[in-house]
């Protein structure tokens, strides 16, 4: 069974529809790069999968989940769904250390001793245990995202959602992150990135998507899309950028 | 119709509500009087010389007090005095806030469209007053093309302008004495209308003015019931009245206040007056921190319900907020105070305490600029950060509460700090609904000795010198929070 299925999914801001139904299967384990151009729907089609956006039309299915669906607790379902996003989006006003914590102690009732052993044990996976008692606001790009990182794995989540998670870093912080990530990719996390990083995309995604206009275009192997193509868009595309 | 009054009296309710919530706490001090019938409650002028006005120890006197007093004690009723001002004292009685007005009052035909008047107890008659100084007006034909200060309500005011086009002359009104004078003084009116008593008063006190004209032929001045309300209570006003004047008691006070006039006030320069006054500034002040705080509290309970309410993602929600901010940032302050202290009370039937009616204005009023605070604080926070917490899971509220207002209360506190400074002035507009705090104490002193311009240098000082003391305190607390 699918780890996660998308069907018919539409999804429009006012008149403008900028995802025009699309339907994917995610098999579990498997890590999928979604590229394109901006504007292109990627990072759309990413939020609506834990619902940050509500869609307009189709389904979102996880773990035979309707996410769509009225009755579905959206609270619990995105427990098990990590999401890391491009401004990092941490809490300023925690610690490192609480800003991990908050969620397991708020919601699955940890008590703090555990959760703060937890979360120095994610942050030693992304190195940077020795900063759990500092404020955001000292932390490099990098960093950040790195603690963003464990912030979504402290959940336990069993699929991970990368909002182009490295394009606000600068060039020299960008490797940590990936290094991370591909960790998690050889853990057997589920993991579904929209990225920028081609090198990273081919390296790393068992299958590559590539959306324009609010559409999925082609998708296949790192190997196919990139050194193959068979569309002049997605040709066009990775001229640009490769 | 009916809807419409259905509309009204739940909005009403709905104050009401709050009213009787702050009722519970703080009414103690504030006596109704209903559990006594025969405790009657007059409303009265606060800066009336020589009818009503505070001696320097505070004791409510003149010639409306002595002889309420002398005929309570002659008809054995007890009353209980509240210096509301002309205007509010009319209005409170129009609305049965009051049981009775004596306030100098003129008895006219229009007045007692509305009022049960009791016998006349005063002959009065206007009189023309100028500046001291003034040598070129000394009758009507001079004020041609002038301008002249009068009181509103006063029979000086009618007879100003029922002769004003006769003589060309235009008129500017206020609403109490001392600021009239101060007119005629500084020179933006060359003259005034008054009662006679009242100017001769004054001008005893060193108000700074002459009278310039004889005694007109004059009105009368009664104590006044709601119609068809308290007749025995004029009954025995009547009573009283008679027997004051048949005994010569009656002409003794008069003269105490006209006849022998009063040394010239004792408390003059800056200092002697605080000394004179300082107790009562105090007390005028308390009051006024008191209001302030209580009403600062409520309105950040209210601001921050309503504030929420503001963003959130309900859409009914989200216009019953911008409804009550509307609402209440339209409204000017003065009004929403006369309409909680004047109109509830016509409408229901339920008296408030000028204190209780002056916390609920301010806390309602405050609560809509808190509700404003709130809501921009919030969605000063950036929109990633709901976003984040949402997608660990975390619901609504608890992502509002641990996550995004947090990092907004930080924002809010400057404004919040100024909303404290602003609600701490605002307190004085409650003194037209003659509440006691720091500026009405102010009135009240300087309807005694007439010393505007170092009073009112006073009480500014006063205000400067406590919003600064409490504006470094909190920047205190703000850095403290700021810094974790």
């Amino acid at each position: 069974m699918a780890k996660l299925k998308v069907t018919n999914l539409k999804k429009s801001f006012g008149s403008l529809e900028v995802l025009k139904d699309l339907n994917l299967e995610v098999k579990e384990g498997e890590v999928l790069c979604l590229i394109g151009p901006s504007g292109s729907g990627k990072s759309t089609f990413l939020r609506c999968m834990n619902q940050l956006e509500a869609v307009t039309a189709g389904h979102v299915i996880i773990d035979g989940q309707d996410l769509t669906s009225t009755e579905t607790n959206i609270n619990q379902v995105r427990q098990n769904i990590g999401m890391v996003f491009q401004h990092f989006n941490l809490f300023p006003h925690l610690t490192v250390a609480k800003n991990i914590t908050l969620s397991p102690i708020e919601i699955k009732g940890e008590n703090k001793e555990q959760a703060n052993q937890n979360a120095l044990r994610l942050l030693e996976i992304v190195g940077l245990k020795e900063k759990a008692d500092v404020f955001p606001s000292s932390l490099s790009g990098g960093q950040k995202q790195r603690v963003a990182i464990a912030r979504a794995l402290a959940m336990q989540p069993n699929i991970m959602l990368f909002d182009e998670p490295t394009s606000a870093l600068d060039p020299e912080m960008v490797g940590d992150v990936l290094a991370v990530m591909k960790k998690l990719a050889k853990d057997g996390m589920t993991m579904i990135v929209v990225t920028h990083e081609m090198g990273f995309a081919r390296e790393v995604a068992d299958r590559v998507i590539f959306m324009d206009g609010g559409y999925i275009v082609e998708e296949g192997s790192p190997e196919q899309i990139f050194d193959h193509p068979t569309q002049q868009r997605t040709k066009d595309f990775l001229d640009k950028v490769l | 119709m009916k809807k419409q009054a259905l509309t009204k009296l739940s909005f009403i309710f709905a104050l009401l509500s709050l009213a009787f919530i702050l009722n519970a706490c703080s009414q103690k001090k504030e006596t109704t009087g209903t559990s006594d019938d025969r405790k009657y409650i007059i409303a009265t002028d606060t800066t009336f010389a020589p009818f009503e006005f505070e001696d320097t120890n505070g004791e409510f006197v003149g010639i409306d007090m002595d002889l309420l007093n002398a005929i309570a004690e002659d008809q054995g009723f007890t009353f209980e005095i509240k210096p509301l001002g002309f205007n509010a004292a009319v209005q409170a009685l129009e609305s049965n806030q009051v049981d009775g007005v004596i306030a100098g009052m003129s008895i006219t035909d229009e007045r007692k469209e509305k009022f049960d008047f009791s016998d006349a107890y005063f002959d009065s008659g206007v009189v023309m007053a100028v500046s001291e100084k003034e040598k070129n007006i000394s009758s009507y034909a001079d004020l041609k093309g002038k301008n002249v200060a009068i009181k509103t309500g006063t029979e000086g005011a009618t007879f100003a302008n029922s002769i004003k086009d006769k003589y060309g002359f235009t008129t500017t009104t206020f609403d109490d004495s001392s600021n009239m004078y101060e007119e005629v003084k500084s020179g933006n009116a060359v003259a005034t209308f008054e009662d006679y008593p009242v100017i001769a008063y004054g001008i005893n006190q060193g108000n700074g003015l002459k009278l310039a004209t004889e005694k007109e032929a004059g009105g009368q001045y009664g104590f006044a019931v709601n119609q068809g309300e308290n007749e025995a209570l004029i009954k025995m006003f009547n009573e009283g009245l008679q027997h004051l004047k048949d005994s010569g008691q009656y002409q003794e006070i008069v003269d105490k206040y006209l006849a022998t006039p009063e040394s010239k006030a004792s408390e003059t320069g800056f200092i002697g007056l605080i000394k004179e006054n300082y107790k009562k500034l105090l007390d005028g002040l308390g009051k006024t921190l008191l209001i302030t705080l209580v009403s600062i509290l409520l309105a950040a309970i209210i601001g921050i319900l309503f504030g929420l309410l503001s963003v959130a993602p309900n859409r009914g929600l989200k216009v019953i907020a911008t409804l009550y901010v509307d609402l209440m940032r339209g409204l000017p302050l003065i009004v929403l105070a006369f309409f909680i202290y004047f109109g509830i009370p016509s409408l229901t039937g339920i008296r408030l305490s000028a204190t209780i009616a002056g916390i609920t204005t301010l806390s309602l009023n405050a609560g809509a600029y808190i509700a404003e605070i709130v809501r921009g604080g919030i969605n000063a926070v950036d929109n990633g950060q709901l976003e984040a917490a949402r997608s660990l899971g975390l619901p609504y509220g608890k992502a509002m509460q641990k996550v995004i207002l947090p990092q907004a209360i930080r924002m809010m506190i400057p404004s919040f700090i100024n909303q404290f400074v602003i609600t701490l002035k605002d307190t004085s507009i409650l003194s037209v609904i003659g509440l006691v705090e720091l500026t009405q104490t102010g009135k009240i002193i300087i309807a005694r000795n007439l010393q505007s311009f170092d009073m009112w240098l006073i009480i500014g000082l006063i205000y400067i010198i406590v919003i600064t003391i409490l504006t470094k305190i909190s920047k205190q607390l703000e850095r403290r929070i700021q810094n974790g």
